[in-house]
C-alpha cells in the first residue's frame, strides 16, 4: 500500500466522520424536517394538488404556527406532518426518524409515543369524565389503573382543572373541554405537540388562556410545538411562522 | 382501557334498553324455537324413553310410535319363550273419541298395558294410582290434558266411543305435543274401547261351488242408540290384535342377538331396541313433518333478527363516536385497542340481553308446560348454546361496526 493509498484512506474516513457528526446535528436542531412534500386528493376522475413541494424545518422546542386561509391545506400538512396521512411524494423526519419508512404499526406507536394531538373539535369522549379522558390516553401508554389516576390528576392540575375533574365534557365550557383535551396530549410527556386551530372553537378570553397554556407547557419542558391557526392573536407567542396559500409554503420570518 | 365500552353503552340510557329489548327479543325467540323444537321431539318419544322394555316387536310395517299395523295377541306368548325373554308384555294403541258430559267430543289415544308392571309406564302417577285402571272403564290421563278433555278433576267421567270412562289417575310428563290426548288404561279395557260402539255382524253366501264365504261387518252403533248394557270388559284371546309386545331381556343378554332371535321366532315382525324405536319417532315427526324445519327457520330468522339490531346499535354507536375513535387512533392507539372497546361493548350487550332472554325463556317454559301441556325443553346444552350463538351474533355485528374504523380520516378527526 503507497502513502498516497493510506492518505485517500484517511481522507475518506474523516469525510464519513463529518457527515456523521452533520446529521447528528441536523437531528438535534430540527425536530421536524420535511422535505418535496406533495398531496393530490384524488376523487373520482378528478385530481387535486392540495400541497405543492414543500420543505419545512421546525427547530426543538419552537412554536412553530402555521397559518394561511381556509383550504390552504393546513389541515392536510399537519396530518402528514404527524403520520396521519401519507403525502404523495416526499419525506418527513420526526425527532430523526423517518417517519414514513416506518411500518403501520411502528408508526403509530411512534406517534403514541412522541406525539400529543390538541383539535379544533376537542375530540373529548362524551361518555367519560374529564379525568377519565385523560386517563384512556395513560392507559394507551401503558401507565394504568393508580398510576394513570395519578397522573391524570397531575395533568389536570396543570391545566388548572383539577376540581372538574369528575364532570362530562358536556358540563365543561369549551375553554374547559380544550384544557381537558391539552391535559391529554400532555399525557405521557410527548416531545411534539400537534395543534390543529386549537382555538377557533373559543372566544377570546378562552382563546387567550389557551394560547398562555400552550406557550407555557411548552417553554416549560422544551417541546417541540406546531400550531396551525388563523388566530392572528397566536402570532405573539410563536417563535417562527409560515404561511400556507393554495399549498404552497411561504416561510414567514422566524423571530 | 378506561371503560369506554361501557360507559358508551350506558351513555344513552333509552337507546340502550330499546337496544337490550331487541336483543332480548332476538335472543328469546332463538331459546324458544329451540326449546319447543327439542321439547317437541322429546314429547313425541317420551313414552318409549320413560319405558322399561329393551326391545320393541312391532309389525314390520311400523312408522312410528303411533302408526303400525296390528299384530296378533298371540305373539306376546310366542315371545315369551324365545330364549333370552325375561318377560313379554303386550301393548295395545289404539284410536277413540272422548266425549264430556258437556258434550265437547275429542279424539284420544288409547293405550292398553299391564298396569301392574312398569315394563310400558315407567311415568310418574302425580294423583290416583296406576294400579286403578284395572278397574273396569277405568283411565289415566296426563295432568295437562285434562282440561282438553273437558275435564276439571280425577274421578270425572267421560265417555270414550258408547262406553264410560272413569279418570281414575293423572300422568305426568307423558302427553306428545303433535299426537291426540292420551289415555292410559288395562289392555281389557282398551280392547273394550277399541271395539265400542261397534255392532257386530257375520254374513255368509253361499258360492256356486258349494264354498261359504263370510264377511264379519262392523258397524257403528247409532249414537243415540240405547247403550248396550255394560259388561266387564273381556280379557284379551290370542287373535285380539294388540300393537307392539314389550320385551325386558334376561340379565346379561346381547340385545342385538336377542332381536335376531325374536325376529326369527315371530315372522312378519319387526324388533327394535328402545333406542332404535325412540329414534325413529323423533326423526320422523322432526323431518317427515316438517315440523322441524319450520322451527329451525324460527330459530334462523332470531338470530338473523337479532344480527341485525345488534349489528345496527353497535354501528349507530360506533358511528357516533367515529371521531373519538379516530382520536384514539391518531393518538397512536392500535387497531386492536379500538376493535377490542367495541367487542367489549358487543359482548356486554351479549351478556346483558342473554341473561333476562334466558329468565323469560325459563319462566315461559314453566308456564306453557302446566298450562298448556307444551314443553320448551331448555337444556344445559340448548341454553349454553344458545349463549355461544349470542356471543356470535353480537360479535358478528361487532365485526361488522368495526370496518368504520379501519381507517382514520384526518377529515374527521380534524373536522371543526
Ligand atoms: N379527503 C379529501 N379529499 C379531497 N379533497 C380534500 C380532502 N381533504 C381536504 N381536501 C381539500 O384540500 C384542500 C385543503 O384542505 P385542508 O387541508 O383541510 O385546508 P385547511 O385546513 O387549510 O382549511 C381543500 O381544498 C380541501 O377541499
Ligand atoms: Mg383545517
Amino acid at each position: 500500500m503507497t502513502a498516497t493509498q493510506i492518505d485517500l484512506l484517511q481522507s475518506a474516513g474523516s469525510a464519513s466522520q463529518a457527515n456523521l457528526s452533520i446529521s447528528a446535528e441536523r437531528t438535534e436542531v430540527n425536530a421536524i424536517v420535511a422535505r418535496g412534500i406533495e398531496m393530490i386528493y384524488q376523487s373520482g376522475a378528478e385530481r387535486f394538488r392540495a400541497l405543492k413541494n414543500i420543505d419545512l424545518d421546525v427547530k426543538r422546542g419552537d412554536i412553530q404556527l402555521l397559518m394561511g386561509p381556509s383550504g390552504s391545506g393546513k389541515t392536510t400538512l399537519l396530518s402528514i406532518l404527524a403520520g396521519i396521512l401519507t403525502p404523495t411524494a416526499g419525506s418527513v423526519s420526526l425527532l430523526g426518524e423517518e417517519i414514513f419508512k416506518l411500518s403501520g404499526s411502528k408508526l403509530a406507536h411512534f406517534r403514541l409515543q412522541n406525539i400529543g394531538f390538541i383539535f379544533q373539535g376537542f375530540n373529548l369522549f362524551p361518555a367519560l369524565t374529564a379525568i377519565e379522558n385523560v386517563e384512556v390516553a395513560l392507559n394507551l401508554k401503558g401507565i394504568r389503573k393508580g398510576a394513570a389516576r395519578q397522573q391524570a390528576l397531575g395533568l389536570l392540575d396543570q391545566v388548572g382543572l383539577s376540581q372538574q375533574a369528575k364532570r362530562h365534557p358536556q358540563d365543561l365550557s369549551g375553554g374547559q373541554k380544550q384544557r381537558v383535551a391539552i391535559a391529554r396530549a400532555l399525557a405521557g410527556n410527548p416531545r411534539l405537540i400537534m395543534a390543529d386551530e386549537p382555538t377557533a372553537a373559543l372566544d377570546s378570553h378562552n382563546g387567550h388562556a389557551v394560547i398562555e397554556l400552550l406557550r407555557n407547557l411548552a417553554k416549560e419542558k422544551g417541546r417541540t410545538v406546531l400550531i396551525v391557526t388563523h388566530d392572528p392573536r397566536i402570532i405573539d407567542v410563536a417563535d417562527s411562522v409560515a404561511y400556507l396559500e393554495d399549498g404552497v409554503l411561504k416561510a414567514g420570518a422566524h423571530r | 382501557m378506561a371503560s369506554i365500552a361501557r360507559k358508551n353503552l350506558f351513555e344513552d340510557i333509552p337507546r340502550f334498553i330499546v337496544a337490550q329489548a331487541g336483543i332480548v327479543f332476538a335472543v328469546s325467540l332463538v331459546t324458544i324455537q329451540v326449546g319447543i323444537l327439542k321439547g317437541f321431539t322429546r314429547s313425541t318419544a317420551l313414552l318409549i324413553d320413560q319405558s322399561s322394555a329393551d326391545l320393541w316387536v312391532a309389525s314390520k310395517e311400523m312408522v312410528h310410535l303411533e302408526l303400525t299395523s296390528p299384530i296378533a295377541a298371540e305373539k306376546v306368548v310366542q315371545a315369551q319363550k324365545v330364549p333370552g325373554v325375561e318377560r313379554a308384555e303386550a301393548l295395545m294403541i289404539r284410536s277413540s273419541v272422548w266425549r264430556s258430559d258437556s258434550g265437547l267430543i275429542t279424539p284420544v289415544r288409547i293405550f292398553g298395558f299391564d298396569p301392574d308392571s312398569r315394563l310400558f309406564a315407567g311415568w310418574a302417577v302425580s294423583q290416583g294410582k296406576l294400579s286403578a285402571a284395572k278397574q273396569p272403564f277405568s283411565v289415566l290421563v296426563d295432568r295437562s290434558s285434562l282440561k282438553n278433555l273437558g275435564q276439571t278433576q280425577l274421578g270425572e267421567q267421560g265417555k270414550i266411543g258408547t262406553l264410560p270412562a272413569r279418570i281414575v289417575g293423572l300422568s305426568q310428563d307423558t302427553q306428545s305435543i303433535v299426537s291426540s290426548i292420551f289415555i292410559f288404561t288395562s289392555l281389557e279395557n282398551a280392547n273394550a274401547y277399541a271395539t265400542a260402539g261397534l255392532n257386530t255382524s257375520v254374513s255368509c253366501t253361499r258360492q256356486t261351488k258349494g264354498d261359504l264365504t263370510c264377511t264379519n261387518n262392523f258397524e257403528n252403533a247409532p249414537l243415540d242408540g240405547v247403550a248396550a248394557p255394560l259388561t266387564t270388559p273381556r280379557s284379551l284371546s290370542i287373535s285380539d290384535p294388540i300393537s307392539y309386545v314389550l320385551v325386558r331381556a334376561k340379565a346379561g343378554q346381547d340385545l342385538q342377538q336377542l332381536k335376531q332371535r325374536l325376529e326369527a321366532a315371530l315372522p312378519n315382525t319387526r324388533v327394535y331396541t328402545q333406542a332404535e324405536i325412540a329414534d325413529q319417532t323423533r326423526v320422523y315427526w322432526s323431518d317427515r313433518t316438517g315440523v322441524g324445519f319450520i322451527l329451525s327457520l324460527g330459530a334462523t330468522v332470531g338470530f338473523v333478527v337479532g344480527m341485525v339490531i345488534v349489528g345496527q346499535i353497535l354501528y349507530s354507536s360506533v358511528t357516533d363516536h367515529v371521531r373519538e375513535f379516530g382520536t384514539l387512533k391518531a393518538m397512536g392507539a392500535s387497531n386492536w385497542v379500538i376493535y377490542s372497546v367495541i367487542l367489549e361493548q358487543a359482548m356486554w350487550m351479549a351478556l346483558l340481553g342473554y341473561i333476562p332472554s334466558m329468565a323469560f325463556c325459563l319462566g315461559l317454559g314453566a308456564w306453557t308446560q302446566t298450562a298448556k301441556g307444551i314443553m320448551i325443553l331448555i337444556t344445559p346444552a340448548t341454553a349454553g348454546g344458545v349463549f355461544m350463538l349470542t356471543v356470535v351474533m353480537c360479535v358478528g355485528s361487532a365485526l361488522f361496526a368495526v370496518q368504520k374504523v379501519t381507517r382514520v380520516d384526518p377529515a374527521i378527526v380534524f373536522k371543526a
